[in-house]
């Protein structure tokens, strides 16, 4: 196998050896074993992410897939869908065994849902949500951003959608009439652009993801301000439905996500992720979106 | 007409290259703009290409999100296509829905989503798929969005194309110069090349050049290019023709000498019968002498007779030696170069029993300022030629007359009357034609010293038949033409 893998081993014209007919020999044995294994197993663990980071940074997923892979055992199957709705919809319905989900759908979802883990972001499981503009407008607080074309990020993000329609709403206003237009993204970093590029004249925005984008593309943030940062709250969190909670496999994920800085691989993917670690949280942590939730529906 | 005949003046040797250079230019106008031309239509039709080609990744691109009205998907793509047709350099693209209001403009600074284009923007298209604007270098292009039939929007992009124009500047450039140097290095060719060809021209015109004034001399081998056979041809005709020349002239100079020799011979012998004729007397009062030389009057008679027949032989040899030593031809004219004339000629007049009417009238002074030697030459040849065709008996007559400031010699015979052609040889500007037919040498010899003095000669009839020829000598004109100089 070694030789039929390294071009470079054939085309030399090396003759085999003993220690290659040795290790061929196994890894033939392996092969042989090797779908009883997976017999033994049940399907492929699915685990969803949704557009919160970067979904399409191909390296932070090789990276998770390879430390979740070692630590669950088995096979490991990333989801990755263009909403949190999506996501959120595989989740409830046990199509996926977990998922990295907002606090807006897991207070909708509550009842339906365990929480595995909360990322730990400079040394707490909390975050803020952004309100944005872009660098050179002159405004005094939210209120000017009045009559503005808006961005949202998605309509399930607690961040880039709930918390600015919730402050609105404290404010006995509505999103429809206090913007002269508003959009959804679907993306946090799709905000930031929106905004630098002068599509949408605000946005709203998940707080951890703008300072990451600030470290990594300070360029394209130099182009907006902050108008409004909201109060701390929980930080997206991983869930997995409670239909689950007996799979050894969900345990074996809350460990690997508890204890990922302790391991090499692990601290890769936090550093991509530019977090601390994980921690299991507790469900009141979440208790301020829900309120948020409440006041949304009150006003209507 | 005036640039014409200016341009004709030219050299040939100039006139050619210039007209090849001009040539080239036309040549060279006509190719670049077919040329232009061509690439002008394949830029559009490339430039059309690839609009039709962004349109249409960017409609399917963007319909689903047009549908739904998807501004951040609608942004999103044109955002994406913007770096994937950099060729077609696309300066703007908006995407509008099916309200005419703004989905997404690529920069949405310049036109903000939900606004509405103006009417300048939207009326900017023409027939073509890309609208060309040339004084500001932009394309234009616009597709309609249609979904099951329906139209959901339209898709309006500016292209710049300045480089097209750079591209057709820059080949425009590279024509002017490569025709530019072709029509320099053609015209350099034709230069040489036509001095080459004129070249053995030039060596022809030469040769006739010198032949004009005398010295024709035939073209050396040498100069004969080996190669060319026309050229070769025409030399060789040319050298052909100066042989043939030099033979005539040759063969008038030998006839001349003969002619020379003819009237020499006439002259010796009327001259040894002049000389004969008072030798018998000599010998005669010699024997008287011998005899009776005691008696004072026989001695004295016989002296005196010896005396005279000695004075008379001795002018007719001072005549024949003022005559024909070239030594004494340039000295001045005297009364006496005529009288001796008459002494050389009576020999022949006596011979035809011919008269002579004598009559000249000379304007007291002793010597005329003429060369006597020449004149007394052509008199003589013209008296001897009157002679010959006056019958026996007849009159052959010379009245000469200084008046003014030159001397006029008439000449008159009894003969039948001049030639045409023999006449010509005396009066024609070209005495050419008879001499070379190897006629009239006398004649000839006459023209050349009426010519040399500056004379002219005319021949008429006279009124009791026969013919008379006029020499007008004018004086001084050797002295004239020593100050002249």
């Amino acid at each position: 196998m070694r030789n039929l893998g390294n071009p470079h081993r054939a085309t030399d014209g090396v003759p085999i050896t003993r220690r290659d007919l040795i290790a061929a020999a196994f890894s033939g044995a392996a092969t042989l074993f090797a779908p009883v294994a997976l017999r033994a197993e049940e399907e492929s663990f699915k685990f969803g992410l949704t557009p919160v980071f970067l979904s399409n940074d191909l390296e932070l997923l090789g990276h998770l897939r390879s430390y979740l892979g070692a630590k669950i055992g088995g096979q490991i199957e990333l989801v990755t869908r263009r909403t949190y709705q999506e996501i959120t919809a595989l989740l409830v319905s046990g199509q996926i065994q977990s998922a990295w989900i907002c606090g807006y759908p897991y207070v909708q979802f509550k009842a339906d849902l365990d929480l595995v883990a909360t990322p730990v972001w400079h040394g707490k499981p909390l975050y803020q949500s952004y309100l944005i503009a872009s660098a050179g407008r002159k405004l005094d607080d939210w209120a000017g951003l009045k009559g503005d074309v808006h961005a949202f990020s998605d309509p399930d993000s607690n961040s880039g959608f709930l918390v600015t329609r919730a402050l609105l709403a404290e404010n006995r206003l509505l999103p429809g009439s206090f913007f002269a237009r508003s959009f959804f993204t679907y993306g946090h970093r799709n905000v930031i652009r929106a905004v630098a590029s002068g599509l949408a004249q605000s946005g709203s925005v998940d707080g951890y993801v703008y300072e990451v984008v600030r470290e990594t593309e300070p360029d394209l943030v130099k182009q907006t301000r902050i108008v409004r940062k909201s109060e701390w709250l929980g930080f997206p969190p991983i869930a997995s439905p409670k239909s689950v909670s007996n799979d050894r496999r969900v345990k074996a994920l809350q460990q690997a996500l508890i204890s990922m800085k302790d391991d090499a691989e692990g601290r890769k993917v936090l550093a991509l992720l530019r977090l601390d670690g994980f921690v299991a949280t507790d469900p009141s942590l979440f208790d301020a979106i829900a309120a948020k939730v409440e006041t949304v529906r009150q006003f209507g | 007409m005036k640039l014409l005949r200016r341009f004709r003046s030219i050299p040939v040797s100039y006139r050619v290259p210039v007209l090849v250079a001009l040539l080239m230019v036309v040549i060279s106008a006509a190719i670049s703009e077919r040329v232009l031309n061509r690439l002008s239509r394949t830029q559009e039709s490339f430039l059309n290409g690839l609009a039709e080609t962004y349109l249409d990744g960017l409609s399917s691109a963007v319909v689903p999100a047009v549908l739904r009205a998807d501004v951040w998907e609608v942004f999103d793509a044109l955002d994406r296509s913007s770096a994937s047709y950099k060729s077609l350099a696309p300066i703007e693209t908006v995407v509008t829905g099916s309200d005419g209001r703004v989905l997404a403009a690529s920069d949405p600074n310049r036109i903000a989503t939900y606004s509405e284009l103006s009417a300048d923007y939207l009326n900017r298209y023409g027939p073509d798929v890309v609208t060309i604007d040339k004084t500001k270098l932009t394309g234009f292009a616009h597709r309609d969005l249609v979904y099951q039939g329906q139209p959901i929007g339209t898709i309006h992009a500016t292209f710049d194309v300045s480089h097209l124009f750079a591209e057709r500047r820059e080949i425009l450039v590279t024509l002017l110069v490569t025709n530019g140097v072709l029509a320099a290095l053609f015209a350099l060719g034709g230069f040489v090349l036509v001095r080459q060809m004129i070249g053995p021209m030039r060596v022809l015109e030469d040769h006739m050049r010198s032949a004009a004034h005398g010295a024709a001399e035939p073209i050396s081998p040498r100069e004969i290019p080996a190669g060319d056979s026309e050229v070769a041809g025409l030399f060789r005709g040319y050298n052909a023709l100066v042989h043939a020349e030099r033979e005539r002239a040759n063969f008038a100079m030998q006839l001349a000498e003969e002619e020379k020799l003819s009237s020499l011979g006439r002259l010796a012998s009327g001259m040894a019968h002049e000389i004969n004729n008072p030798l018998g007397g000599l010998f005669n009062a010699l024997d008287t002498l011998k005899t009776h030389g005691e008696t004072p009057g026989v001695r004295d008679t016989s002296i005196s007779l010896i005396e005279r027949g000695l004075a008379g032989i001795r002018d007719v040899v001072e005549a024949a030696l003022a005559t024909y030593r070239p030594e004494r031809s340039r000295r001045s004219m005297t009364a006496a170069d005529l009288d001796d004339i008459s002494l050389l000629l009576k020999p022949e007049l006596r011979r035809k029993r011919q008269r002579l009417d004598w009559s000249v009238a000379w304007n007291g002074a002793r010597e005329l300022p003429i060369r006597g030697g020449p004149v007394r030459q052509a008199v003589l040849n013209l008296l001897l030629n009157a002679s010959a065709v006056t019958p026996e008996d007849g009159t052959v007559s010379l009245t000469a007359m200084s008046w003014e400031d030159r001397l006029h010699i008439e000449i008159g015979d009894q003969g039948s009357g001049m030639p045409a052609d023999i006449a010509g040889i005396l009066i024609d500007q070209d005495p050419g034609p008879a001499v070379r037919a190897g006629r009239g040498l006398g004649l000839w010899m006459v023209r050349r010293v009426v010519d040399d003095l500056g004379g002219r000669a005319s021949i008429a009839a006279k009124s009791g038949g026969g013919t008379a020829v006029t020499l007008t000598i004018p004086f001084n004109r050797e002295d004239v033409k020593a100050h002249a100089a």
